[in-house]
Parts: C-alpha cells; structure tokens; sequence
C-alpha cells in the first residue's frame, strides 16, 4: 500500500466514526475501491497518465490561517458573486459563502447540513460519478461534504453561483445538481490551493438535466507545484436539455479529468470545450465520453492544448453514436501548441458510430507557434516575450470566447492575459 | 539614414545577397527592381532582422548605430518598418490591439507617454480615412479574411500610425487592383517628408508611376547591376530584364 492510500485509508475510519449511519456504505465503496486497485500506467485509461508524484504524497502537518473572503475575492473568478459557497479543506464555511439571495424555486446548500433521509435518497444519484474509475470509490469512501443544487420547474438562477473550493490538504467533495423542467443556472467551480504544499482534491459531480433545462458550469483549475487534482463528472440530459461545460485547467502538478456525458432522450445538446495548460513537470489529463443514445442530439467539442517545458498532457475523446441514434450530429477536435521540444500530448479520438444516417466529425492537431507571426509582431515592435505570450492567448482565446456568461467570459478572457483588447471594444 | 556596405547573406547556406552597398539620405525615396530570385525579398528581410537569413558579411548602419546589431523589435522602435509582400494573418490578436502596443512600444522606447485609448483610437482613425479603410477592420483579428487589397492597405495604415523613419516596402503592388494601389500610393506619398526616407522593393515599374522614386537599383544575381534615376524604370519597362545577363557578366569581368 503506498502512503496516499495508507492515508486514505486512515480517513475512512475517522469518516465512520463521524456518521455511524454510513458505515456499510463507506466501507462497501472501499471495498470496492480495493477490487479495483490503485490505477497503474498498465490499465489503458491510465497509459500515459503516471499516479508516482500522487502514491508518495501525505497532507501537509502545518496549520494554514484562517481565510478570509477579503483574501479569497482576490483569486476569486467572481469576486462579487451574489451567489457563492466557499469549501476550505472540502468543508462548507458558512462564514464565507453567501446563499441568502436565492430566487424561489432554487435551492443550493452543503451536503453536511442534509437530513439523513435525504441523504440516503441522494446517495445513489450521486453513484454514476463515483463508480467509473478508482477515485470515483475513494469518492465514496471518503467524501466529507459537497454542493447539492436544486432548481424547480421554470425557476432560473438570475446569476452564476460560485463554488469555490480552497483544498491545502487532502479531501474529497461531491457536486449534485438537478435541474427541473425547462430551468436555468450558471455554475462557476474554481479550484485553489493557494499553496506550494502537498494537497489533493478529488471530486465527483453528478448532473441530472430535466427536459428543456439549461445548465452553463465553467470549472477552473489553479493549483501549486504539488497541487493534485483528479474529477469526475456524470451528466445525464433529457429530452431538449442543453449542457456547456468550459473546464479551465491551467496549473498544478497533475489533474484528471473524466467526464460523460449521456444525452439519453432526443434534441438534447451538448456544448463541451476546455483548456489544459502544462508546464515543466506538469500533467493535464482530460478523459470524456459522449454517449448518443438518442436520435437528433448534438455534441459539439473541442479541446485546447498548451504545452511548455516537459509538461505533458492527455486527451481522450470518445464519442459513442447508439444504433438507433439516427441525425445525430457530432463534432470533436483537439488542438495542441507545443512551445518546447520535451513537452508531449498523447490525444486520442475514439468514434464509434453504429447509427447510418449522422454527421459525425473530428480532428487533432498538434503544431508549434508559427515563426511568421511571430516575426510579424515582433517586426512592428511588440517584445519578443510578449508577441510570445500574444500568440499563445490567441491560441486558446477562442474556447473562453465561447463562455456566454459576459462577467465569466472576461474573467477568463482576463486570466489569459487578453483582457485589454477587450476593454478596447467599450471605448 | 541607412548605409549598407558590401552586405552578403544567406538563406539555407545558400548565398543569396553577394555584396551589396548602398547609400540612402534622409527624404530619399530608392526603388529597387530586379527579376524574380534576384534577392530584393531578401534584401527586406535582412533590414528588417528576419532571423531565417544568415548575414555572412558586410555590415548595415542605420542612423548611425550597427542596424544588424539590434533585434527585430528594437529595429522596428529605432524607426524601421517593413511592410510585408505577404501580409500575416492572426487570428485571435485584433488590429486595433497590435496598432496600440506597436505605437506604445515605440513611444516607451522613445522616452514618450503612453498612449491612452481615447487619443490613440483618434489617431487611428484619422490614418484610417487617408486608407480609406473601415473602421470595423480595426475590431478584426490581424489580417484575417481580409482581401489582398484591405491586407497591403493595412500595412500601409500599420505603417502611418507608426510614422517609421525608413520604410521598406516590399513588393506592396503586387495582388493590388489600380484603385487599390491608388490609395496605397496615396497613403504612401502622404509619409513623404525630408526626414523620412523609402525603399520600395518592386517588380514592376507599375507603382513607380504612383509613387515617384528619387533612385532605382536594379538588383540581379544577389548584387546591383544598375543605379540611376526614375527614368531607369521606364527603361527596364521597355526592355525587360533580358540584358541583365550581359550586365552580369560585365560586372564579374570589371571585377
């Protein structure tokens, strides 16, 4: 057993002892967990994503200062969210969220202010998140609190909700939302660790889209130089439903992303576009799936890569078309810059198509910056770091662009260092 | 302004430029012609530092100070502008944004305040009329989808709003239609000062007709063969670069 088990192990008791009520369920799931074993690069999901840097790590002994949200609105994405819940070392602080303007019909709380008959009613709704992979059991096991959103038939959240989750050692958190009939929200979920230190997060979120809902959910991860994350998202749309997903991984160690996406009744859509970011030492892996299993859905994604120094990244897309998902519309790509010479991307799009009558399309591309337009900018007299910096903004300008949310588009559009020529648009 | 002594450079260890020396003042305007391969590209290309041409000899002063000595966005601060036969497309950079940080680059450089949004956008503006250019070009990314033309008249727009010291004009004829190239010329003619000199690097004697040379070198086989007035342009007009063979070979014998 590695020292990160060992670990994880040692919470599972404290976890029991908190919640007796759990027991079976928490110690079923780490049961689970072992027959699954811990992922090696042998298993094909796993190939070129090494856990090393992860097995060797405990939780930091230091004590961290108290946060305050003076502190916190400073990395906030938003920092003037009107909605927000704040999660520190995966527990809900009530002191630094702020759930008291919801609309009615929407209802946002932690996981560990529920009843308990109403966690056992949302325990299996939170399953198919859990059970894909060895950190979806741990998930299980382990979690401590989490996000539990409601929203009514027809209501809608007049503005994004934040759920920031500050993680300095190792926790693990759940996300449950499920959108009524013909609903609405925007969902803004930022990862900070805000230190150099050891620390994991692993966290599992499970979407349930009612028919005509609309759900935008923009997730950004920041973290340190021994900042692991690993995520798993399960989403599942009825009939009409329309599901933007924009994950942002931009720093940390390593980060694992497996996400799916099920449009399981007809004229479902699906918008799913992302940027991994990757330094020397550093690891982006994103692991999705959409499943058509219905006639005239549409997915459209597309990945954003930059890789610098020896970082690496992973992209593996697959899109399965059901037999009987005929006028299926389909569309995957995923770009690459690689700034160096060590930097690697292992991509791999995965189609199978068993329906006839779809448009199904995808494309990978791997490049370096383009010397000329780098010349050119550099020829009108822009540093040359700076035309450097432009040139890779440029690159994955296009994904935060497509964030409808204006305040979030900026945000973003301002964290990759393009928010100028933006403001420029106001004059 | 520019003195460039015995200049020999190459491209993939292949000899391109073979000693070239010429002298430019202040106010001048010098086109140079030569047949396709004869090296003007390149010639462009060295002045403005395009790292891919290997200086092999020779050595270029501009306004007195080691031209080939500075990096390419110190040359372009210095006053250098280069506006390319082949315009760059960038998508995901916007116009009015490359125009604001070139500019501001250049007055940083020059010890001068920044430009704030509101004074600059009036600046552009006004440029932009003498290009007669629209102003939602400004809000596009940098040359994407533009037309040849909207491309060259970009450059020359580039090129008024950074109002260069030596402007190097590479081939900026070619791909234009005669309205086109009438308000390239225009704009072109309206940066003519005695303080700022041109080198127009053409093929044809075309935009000559626009924009009224002081010089003209005929370039040929990486050297030039011919210097001369603005009637020398006619000449080659005329007679093509046919002779250019027998002048060659003169000047390797004279050597």
């Amino acid at each position: 057993m590695n020292p990160f088990v060992e670990y994880c192990q040692s919470q599972l008791a404290l976890r029991v002892a908190e919640a007796p009520s759990q027991e079976a369920s928490r110690h079923s799931a780490w049961a689970r967990f072992e027959n699954v074993g811990w992922p090696t690069t042998r298993l094909e999901a796993w190939k070129y994503t090494s856990l090393a840097g992860l097995e060797k790590i405990t939780p930091p002994t230091e004590s961290f200062a108290e946060l305050t949200w003076d502190f916190l609105k400073d990395h906030a994405l938003l920092p003037d969210a009107k909605h927000r819940m704040v999660f520190i070392d995966g527990v809900f602080h009530e002191g630094l969220s702020r759930l008291d303007r919801l609309p009615q019909g929407v209802r946002i709380g932690p996981w560990s202010l529920l009843q308990d008959a109403e966690r056992s009613d949302l325990v299996p709704r939170l399953m198919p998140a859990q059970t894909m992979t060895a950190f979806g059991a741990l998930n299980e096991a382990l979690f401590t609190d989490g996000a539990v959103i409601q929203v009514s038939g027809g209501a809608h959240l007049d503005e994004p909700l934040l759920l920031l989750h500050v993680t300095r050692g190792m926790h693990h958190g759940v996300q449950y939302v499920h959108l009524g009939e013909n609903s609405e929200m925007t969902v803004v979920e930022q990862h900070l660790n805000l230190t150099d230190l050891p620390c994991h997060g692993n966290f599992a979120t499970a979407i349930q889209l009612s028919p005509h809902s609309r759900l935008t959910w923009i997730k950004v991860q920041q973290g340190g130089a021994q900042s692991y994350h690993t995520a798993a998202v399960h989403a599942q749309q009825q009939q009409g439903s329309q599901l933007r997903y924009f994950p942002f991984a931009l720093s940390g160690a390593m980060g694992r992303n497996d996400i799916t996406i099920r449009l399981v009744e007809t004229h479902a859509e699906v918008i799913l576009k992302g940027v991994y970011q990757v330094a020397d030492r550093s690891l982006q892996d994103f692991h999705t799936s959409i499943e058509h299993d219905c006639p005239e859905c549409i997915s459209d994604e597309c990945f954003k890569g930059v890789l610098d120094g020896t970082g690496r990244a992973v992209f593996d897309g697959r899109v399965r078309v059901a037999l009987d998902a005929q006028k299926t519309q389909s569309r995957q790509s995923n770009h690459n810059l690689l700034l160096s010479d060590k930097a690697e991307v292992d991509t791999k799009p995965q189609l199978e198509i068993f329906a006839d009558d779809v448009k199904c399309s995808h494309g990978t591309t791997v490049g370096q910056l383009d010397e000329t337009q780098w010349f050119y900018l550099r020829s009108r007299g822009v540093d040359k770091e700076v035309a450097r910096t432009l040139l890779i903004k440029a690159f994955v300008k296009e994904i935060a662009e497509a964030v409808p949310h204006v305040e979030v588009r900026q945000a973003l559009l301002h964290w990759l260092g393009t928010e100028e020529e933006e403001g420029f648009r106001h004059v | 302004m520019l003195s460039i002594d015995n200049l020999q450079a190459s491209v993939a260890d292949k000899p391109i430029l073979r000693g070239i020396s010429l002298e430019i003042k202040a106010g001048e305007v010098h086109a140079i012609m030569g047949p396709n391969g004869s090296g003007k590209s390149t010639l462009s290309n060295v002045l403005a530092g395009r790292e891919n041409v290997r200086v092999t000899g020779g050595k270029v002063t501009y306004r007195g100070k080691d031209l080939l000595a500075m990096e390419v966005e110190e040359r372009a601060r210095e006053g250098v502008f280069l506006a390319f036969q082949y315009p760059v497309e960038i998508p995901g950079v916007g116009n009015v944004y490359l125009l604001k940080a070139a500019l501001n680059a250049q007055r940083k450089h020059r010890g001068l305040p920044e430009l704030d949004a509101m004074d600059f956008l009036a600046l552009v503006k006004d440029k932009m009329k003498l290009m007669e250019m629209n102003e939602s070009m400004l809000y596009r990314a940098v040359n994407e989808g533009f037309s040849g033309g909207e491309k060259k008249r970009n450059e020359i727009l580039q090129m008024a709003v950074l109002e260069p010291h030596l402007s190097i004009l590479d081939e900026t004829d070619s791909g234009l239609d005669i309205d086109a190239l009438k308000i390239v010329a225009n704009g072109v003619n309206s940066l003519r000062s005695p303080e700022r000199s041109m080198i127009l690097v053409t093929h044809y004697q075309r935009l000559l007709d626009y924009i009224q040379p002081d010089f003209v070198h005929v370039l040929a086989g990486g050297r030039i063969v011919r210097s001369g007035g603005p009637e020398l342009a006619h000449e080659l007009e005329r007679e093509g670069y046919a002779w250019i063979g027998d002048a060659q070979s003169q000047t390797v014998a004279a050597q």
